[in-house]
């Protein structure tokens, strides 16, 4: 088996999926208000310049650009977390999406120095130019911002849906793939509206606007969020773009991305009825306790979507190419003729706590850790969230064995077991351990030879019954093939 | 590899390793004024009565956000090249240092912040000790990312026997014999390239004294060479030949050449009252020379530490990653963007209702 296996950190009792989906969110929210800030104050100078709004100006020389270039250059540098945190949890992951587009990648960085440029001359010489230069810079600084966003978004969306890529392998294909542009329209939408109410805030707390002025210039941000309309709209072309059992684990298949979902839902109609229902009937004003509020709210929406966007994907890290915990589908047959753990030149870091067998780390309860750090880590702790003895608490070993063998029958969301019988009944014997309460010893699973072969041959039947196939599958492709 | 780089590789490793050595000589042209830069400002504020106030530190002052910004934008680009040139070293040991490497980014937020703290009136009220305390937040987050880079750089290239033992030990800090030398070639090794851009934005302004801005750049020259020289000293034999190899030879030999072509450059513009940007060319051209030759040095020592065998295994991967689509449509954006960036240049010296910046007039566009 030709595997690079990289060492495994642990996170403690953190799920490795929320260290990203911490960061992603905050990264997201500040990546998406400099995207909106930029369009906003294009907005803003446009009608400054046009005579349209007297205030809009002294909106413009205000805090609002420092936040713009706060939040570009955190979104900036919270973008190279996002990078490392990727790589922290998934090297593979991360490692095959650079080979497919690094070249994208190439052409975002690009819109990003473009970004820097025009973000830093806009605010550091806006104020002296004139107002056509002014607005030129703003354009170039907005456009080059959603740019970044439009290139990060094909490749990021091709995680869920390569698509059409998965027969034809074309980038572009894999680029423009079926949620592709929903989440680009979902996420512009999402940015207009975080500026507008970030907006809403500074306003309300500037000194220096009488309540008219201030009630003109919330009026003119709050149409920003006017494109909140569409949101139903792309939040159901998103659902629908989706590969269907990922569907499904939002529609109640799985709880914690159900309860995310509607706190997305929830979260981002409050805010859109608040908006639209003011607009609507011509006489929002909204006050800063409120728009601070609603930001809250904005945030929440941010955080629910993001959660769910990391999850669904489930099984897999890139669809149908990469299980979760860097296995690849097609190498599945093969583990479990020969596993992983007996190359892994990675020791176990807590080898000196595990009862000892005949003066030597117990090598059942050791084979078991190291299955366990190879393909379970990724979503269970031994401790933790999700913690794998908390989720067998009950079970007998046998229930253990059968379940683990049918991992992705058990919940469709988990892939395929990637070991050998033998690895198997280490990871059981593992779980157990723990169960008890890590006990200073620990019985010799294979102390009866016969049994123990049994035992294993057990094993063999159940993991050949659930084939080492995913739960599901694509269904255009399960019609098209007979299924798998 | 008996062809000095890029030539006797294989195409599309030849090809990624350019790419990835050009764009590297960006990202260290600015993380050297950025390295430099704050250890300046840090040093100004520092001095007993001094709050920053001269004008190179006010220049450093006006320009460093963004300079940070740039070291961080222009690093983004070799690191992309770096995960296909050495997947497997990089990130593993990004893995093992986990934590520790994770910090540089809090760390450098900080440092952004710090600098923008510096920049602002708030901090003109307060006392001499608070300003000179938020002056060395900047060079010591930028330092400490520097010898995280270094750390994570000698770490990717050890065994990956050694890398399992590393892990074991659960360690997060990597010490080596090379680092501290190694640190200490890129540590003063900025000092010349800082007086070269800070000397530029002084000729744009009109501003500076050659004497003392080619007193410290001759004086950075000086500790580069002999910092060099440590490190010559310090390392393995594998590094010290792999400077002299057919490979990185006649880039080792660019390197020392430009230093020279630097000293004499210095010596030529001390001599004019003001500065010359005629003059200015001559240590820039040694420059360009200096830090190209020993980027790729730096690279040759990679490859050697490596070995041949393990540096080749690597190559099919590069020619898998060379096969996807792509390239033709970075080089459309690459041109349009630099000519939109041009363009920003262009809007803000040429349309600005007050002018900006020069007080002389380098271009002679009439005075305002
Ligand atoms: C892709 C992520 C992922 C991987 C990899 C994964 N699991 Fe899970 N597993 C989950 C999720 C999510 C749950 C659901 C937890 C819940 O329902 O609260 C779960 C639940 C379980 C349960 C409880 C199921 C039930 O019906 O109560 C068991 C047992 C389990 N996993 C075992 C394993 C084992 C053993 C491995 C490694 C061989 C593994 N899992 C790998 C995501 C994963
Ligand atoms: C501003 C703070 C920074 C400083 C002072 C700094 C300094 C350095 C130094 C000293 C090296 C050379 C290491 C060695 O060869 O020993 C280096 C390499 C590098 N830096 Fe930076 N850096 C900074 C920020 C960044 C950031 C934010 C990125 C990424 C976005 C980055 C990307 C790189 C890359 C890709 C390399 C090459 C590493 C290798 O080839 O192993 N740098 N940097």
């Amino acid at each position: 088996m030709d595997a690079v296996l990289y060492p495994v950190n642990d996170f403690g009792p953190v799920m490795k999926g929320l260290a990203i989906g911490g960061l992603g969110i905050f990264h997201v929210f500040t990546a998406h208000f400099a995207i909106g800030g930029g369009m906003l104050l294009c907005y803003f100078q446009w009608l400054a310049m046009t005579g349209r709004s007297k205030s809009a100006r002294a909106f413009l020389d205000g805090y609002f650009r420092y936040l713009v270039l706060i939040s570009f250059v955190t979104g900036a540098l919270t973008g190279v977390a996002m990078w490392f945190t990727s790589i922290q949890v998934s090297p593979v992951t991360i490692g095959l999406m650079i080979d497919e587009f690094h070249w994208l990648w190439a052409v975002e960085w690009t819109f990003f120095c473009l970004e820097v440029v025009a973000g830093y001359a806009a605010f550091k010489y806006g104020p002296q130019l004139t107002d056509r230069a002014r607005l030129a810079l703003l354009v170039l600084y907005s456009f080059a911002a959603w740019m970044s966003l439009f290139w990060i978004n094909g490749i990021l969306s091709f995680q869920l849906t390569p698509g059409a890529w998965l027969e034809s392998r074309s980038l572009w294909d894999a680029f423009f793939n079926p949620t592709f542009l929903p989440s680009l329209f979902y996420r512009t939408v999402a940015a207009l509206v975080v500026a507008a109410l970030v907006a809403m805030v500074l306003i309300n707390l500037a000194p220096t606007f009488t309540r008219e002025e201030r009630e003109e210039l919330v009026h003119r941000a709050a149409w920003l969020m006017a494109p909140m309309a569409l949101m139903p709209v792309l939040g159901v072309w998103f659902i629908a773009a989706m590969p269907p059992d990922s569907r499904e684990w939002i529609m109640g298949g799985s709880i914690a991305m159900t309860i995310m979902l509607n706190i997305a839902i929830g979260a981002s109609a409050l805010v859109g009825g608040y908006a639209l229902f003011g607009l609507i009937r011509k006489q929002l004003y909204i006050n800063g306790a409120t728009a601070t509020v609603l930001c809250i709210l904005a945030f929440a929406a941010t955080a629910g979507g993001e959660f769910v966007r990391e999850g669904v994907r489930k099984p897999y890290t890139l669809r149908e190419l990469l299980y979760s915990n860097a296995v690849r589908p097609e190498q599945v047959a093969a583990l479990r003729e020969h596993g992983l753990t007996e190359i892994d030149p990675y020791p176990l870091r807590d080898e000196d706590k595990l009862p000892k067998l005949n003066g030597r780390p117990h090598p059942h309860l050791l084979t078991g850790a190291l299955v366990f750090r190879q393909q379970c880590s990724v979503c269970h702790t031994t401790a933790g969230v999700n913690a794998l003895p908390g989720l067998t608490r009950g079970w007998d070993a046998e229930m253990e064995r059968q379940n683990f063998a049918k991992l992705q029958q058990l919940k469709p969301f988990m892939p395929p077991f990637a070991g050998t019988p033998a690895e198997l009944e280490s990871l059981v014997q593992f779980v157990e351990w723990w169960e008890k309460g890590r006990p200073d010893t620990w019985p010799d699973a294979a102390a009866d030879p016969t049994e123990y072969a049994d035992r294993l041959a057990r094993i063999r039947r159940w993991l050949d019954e659930a084939g080492p196939h995913p739960a599901l599958v694509r269904a255009a492709r399960s019609d098209a093939k007979g299924g798998r | 590899m008996d062809a000095p780089f890029p030539f006797g590789l294989p195409l599309p490793t030849a090809f990624y390793l350019t790419v990835y050595v050009v764009t590297l000589v960006l990202h260290v042209v600015f993380m050297n004024y950025v390295l430099a830069g704050t250890a300046a400002l840090a040093a100004a504020y520092l001095r007993p009565g001094n709050r920053g106030t001269g004008e190179s530190t006010a220049i450093l002052k006006e320009w460093m956000p963004f300079m940070l910004s740039g070291a961080i934008t222009a690093g983004v680009a070799p690191l992309l090249f770096l995960q296909i040139l050495y997947k497997r070293e990089y990130y593993t040991a990004n893995l093992l240092l986990f934590n520790r490497w994770m910090a540089i980014l809090p760390v450098l937020i900080f440092g952004f912040y710090a600098l923008y703290l510096l920049k602002s009136r708030w901090l003109t009220r307060r006392t001499g000790c608070i300003a000179a305390a938020v002056a060395v937040v900047p060079i010591l987050s930028v330092a400490f990312t520097g010898y995280s880079w270094t750390e994570n750089h000698l770490l990717s290239v050890r065994s990956p026997a050694f890398w399992g033992e590393f892990y074991g030990t659960r360690a997060q800090v990597y010490h080596d014999p090379q680092l501290l030398p190694r640190l200490l070639v890129w540590a003063v090794g900025s000092v010349p390239t800082l007086v070269l851009v800070l000397a530029w934005q002084h000729w744009y302004r009109g501003t500076g004294r050659p004497a003392s801005l080619a007193r410290v750049a001759g004086t950075g020259l000086v500790l580069v060479t002999a910092a060099t020289a440590w490190y010559y000293l310090a390392t393995d034999d594998t590094t010290r030949q792999a400077f002299v190899s057919p490979l990185a030879a006649p880039y080792f030999a660019a390197a020392c050449l430009g230093l020279l072509v630097q000293s004499v450059g210095w010596g030529w513009v001390s001599l004019s009252p003001a500065l010359d940007g005629r003059k200015l060319l001559v240590p820039s051209l040694g420059l360009v020379l200096t830090v190209g030759g020993m980027t790729v040095c730096r690279e040759a020592v990679r490859i050697a530490a490596l070995g041949p065998e393990r540096f080749e295994s690597l190559f099919p991967g590069h020619a898998e990653a060379f096969g996807k689509g792509g390239l033709f449509v970075f080089l459309g954006f690459f041109a349009v963007n630099a000519a939109l960036i041009v363009l920003v240049f262009w809007l803000v010296r040429h349309h600005s209702v007050t002018k900006p910046g020069p007080s002389h007039n380098p271009h002679g566009t009439p005075e305002t």
